[in-house]
């Protein structure tokens, strides 16, 4: 659906973009996760066409008209109503405004239909401009931070919008809610300093990136088991905070499968409990941007 | 909805109209009423000046035009000014600019709507309020050749059409509306300084705006504003070129 190639986009000396070949495959949803000024942005604003590429290329395999973009911080003009705000983009997209009623209700705006948008909250504006994102039955939709501005109702809603999309439509969505990603997103990239540090499946991410640790709880004394596990050489760093609780960093799971009882039990520990520490997107996320 | 009616709506909702209308046809049923009694209120005002004694010349049907045009020049100009700036700086709020640039192909779908409602509204204001300056004039002071009054008002609503089209150019480049008041207004307060030699003023559209007082009372004939008109039509022109150039090209 969207290929991009080598793709680079400078801001005076500024590197925005640096190489990138995003890959965002029909009907999935992808989720475009960034520390602030990675390029996310920037690199949305391109596949709109609302910027320009310095180098590379774009190729969006969708109908133009069928291509809705939501900006971060939606905003209309405040003397329009709901009702009207939505009739123009189905207008613009579709050339009916058969559905504006019903995406209205979808987006939980009902009551709030024929008042002027200059009263809404920036909440609803946010659920607003998703109502006028989905209103054109599109193809390809992609999203600025779709949940940033909203509480935990509203960004479960919008969560819920996206997730209907599935199916129907290829969304790329770019967030710094690592949790949202995970929750409705089947591909991930990860954008670092302009480039593109990771892309895959979510899954990928979480077993491929991040180091593997385990988390062990021995009776004290603590200092001594941690000392003699940081002396092996398949162990890459002891973590030991004062309590009974040792995180260890191991250079892979086969290691720590074949030789950590081994080790535990060569040094003395008397073992409560241990396991692999359950691997976040935060952490792969850090891992990959570090 | 439509843009076309997204217009209408912005300047009814937002009473844009209001302002407009209202500058022109106040300034249309002022000026005729301050020619005809310019002698009684400076004498209200208190007519003795040291000494000094102010003579006016009786009243004729021209000066009803000139105080009319005086005004509607400059305020009701500044007046069209702002409310073309507040249609066609459409990315001065980037959001905004977004929500209607990632859904039409080409952005003259955007602009067009916004630089014809504009057009219609200053110049149907413009001659509203001429007309009114006619009419009073008339009741006021004396009639005026029908045929001066409608060349002067043509030429002045093709000054307004080239205001419009420079407004339209610099929100293609400005980033906000107040920006693209405050670089239109100063290139129209540049343009009368060049006027001030008679040669070169004489070709600038600024002089169209003059129209309305100079051919009824006489000064100034059709044939004067040859040049002006000449020159206003092709910048214009160049000006909505530009302003849909700018606006295809720009980023947000």
């Amino acid at each position: 659906m969207i290929r991009t190639t080598d793709l680079a986009k400078r801001y005076g000396a500024t590197d925005a973009l640096r190489g990138v070949d995003l890959s965002v495959a029909a009907g999935s949803i992808y989720g475009l996760v960034g520390p602030n000024g990675a390029g996310k942005t920037t690199l949305l604003g391109i596949l709109a066409g609302l910027r320009h590429p310095t180098s590379g290329s774009v190729q969006i395999d969708a109908d133009p008209h069928r291509i809705a973009v939501l900006p971060d911080t939606p905003r209309f003009d405040a003397w329009l109503t709901g009702r009207e705000v939505v009739g123009l983009a189905q207008r613009l997209t579709a050339g009916t405004e058969d559905r504006v009623e019903q995406v209205l209700a979808d987006a939980g705006l009902t009551d709030a239909i024929d008042r002027p948008v200059g009263g809404y909250s920036r909440g609803m504006l946010q659920r607003l401009g998703l109502a006028c994102t989905i209103v054109g039955e599109p193809t390809l939709v992609l999203l600025d931070e779709p949940a940033s501005a909203l509480d935990p109702l509203g960004r479960r809603e919008v969560l819920d919008l996206i997730g209907r999309l599935k199916g129907t439509a290829t969304v790329l969505f770019s967030s710094h809610i690592l949790a949202d990603v995970q929750e409705v997103c089947d591909t991930v990239g990860i954008l670092d300093k302009g480039a593109l540090a990771f892309q895959g499946t979510v899954e990928d991410l979480l077993v491929g990136q991040a180091v593997p640790r385990y988390r062990i709880r021995v009776r004290p004394p603590t200092d001594d088991v941690a000392r003699a596990l940081d002396r092996l050489d398949w162990v890459r760093a002891v973590e030991f905070d004062g309590t009974d609780e040792l995180t260890v960093t191991v250079s892979s799971l086969a290691d720590a499968e074949t030789k950590l009882a081994g080790a535990l039990a060569a040094a003395g520990a008397r073992v409560v409990s241990m396991g692999p520490e359950a691997v976040s997107l935060e952490r792969a996320f850090l891992e990959v941007t570090k | 909805m439509t843009l076309w009616r997204l217009e209408w709506m912005r300047l009814a909702r937002t009473k844009r109209w209001i302002a407009l209308v209202g500058v022109y046809v106040f300034f249309g049923l002022l000026g005729p009423l301050t020619a005809r009694y310019l002698r009684e209120i400076v004498d209200f005002a208190g007519g003795d000046l040291e000494g000094a004694t102010i003579q006016f010349p009786p009243p004729v049907p021209a000066d009803g035009m000139a105080q009319f045009v005086s005004n509607a020049v400059q305020i009701g100009t500044l007046v069209a000014v702002v409310v073309a700036a507040g249609a066609l700086a459409f990315d001065a709020i980037p959001e905004m600019g977004v929500f209607l640039r990632t859904r039409v192909s080409d952005v003259r779908t955007i602009l067009v709507p916004r630089v014809v409602v504009t057009v219609i509204a200053v110049l149907g204001s413009f001659v509203l309020g001429g007309l009114a300056a006619w009419y009073e004039t008339w009741a006021l002071i004396g009639g005026l050749e029908a045929g001066d009054v409608v060349a002067g008002l043509l030429f002045g609503c093709l000054f307004l059409v080239f205001v419009i089209g420079l407004v339209a150019a610099v929100a293609a480049r400005a980033s906000s509306v107040l920006g693209t008041v405050m670089i239109s207004i100063v290139v129209l307060l540049i343009m009368p300084i060049f006027g001030i030699s008679e040669a070169l003023g004489r070709w600038l559209p600024s002089h169209l705006g003059g129209a309305l007082a100079t051919i009824p009372a006489g000064t100034e004939s059709f044939s004067d504003y040859l040049p002006a008109t000449a020159v206003t039509v092709v910048t214009t022109v160049g000006l909505f070129f530009v302003a849909l150039r700018f606006a295809a090209s720009r980023e947000l």
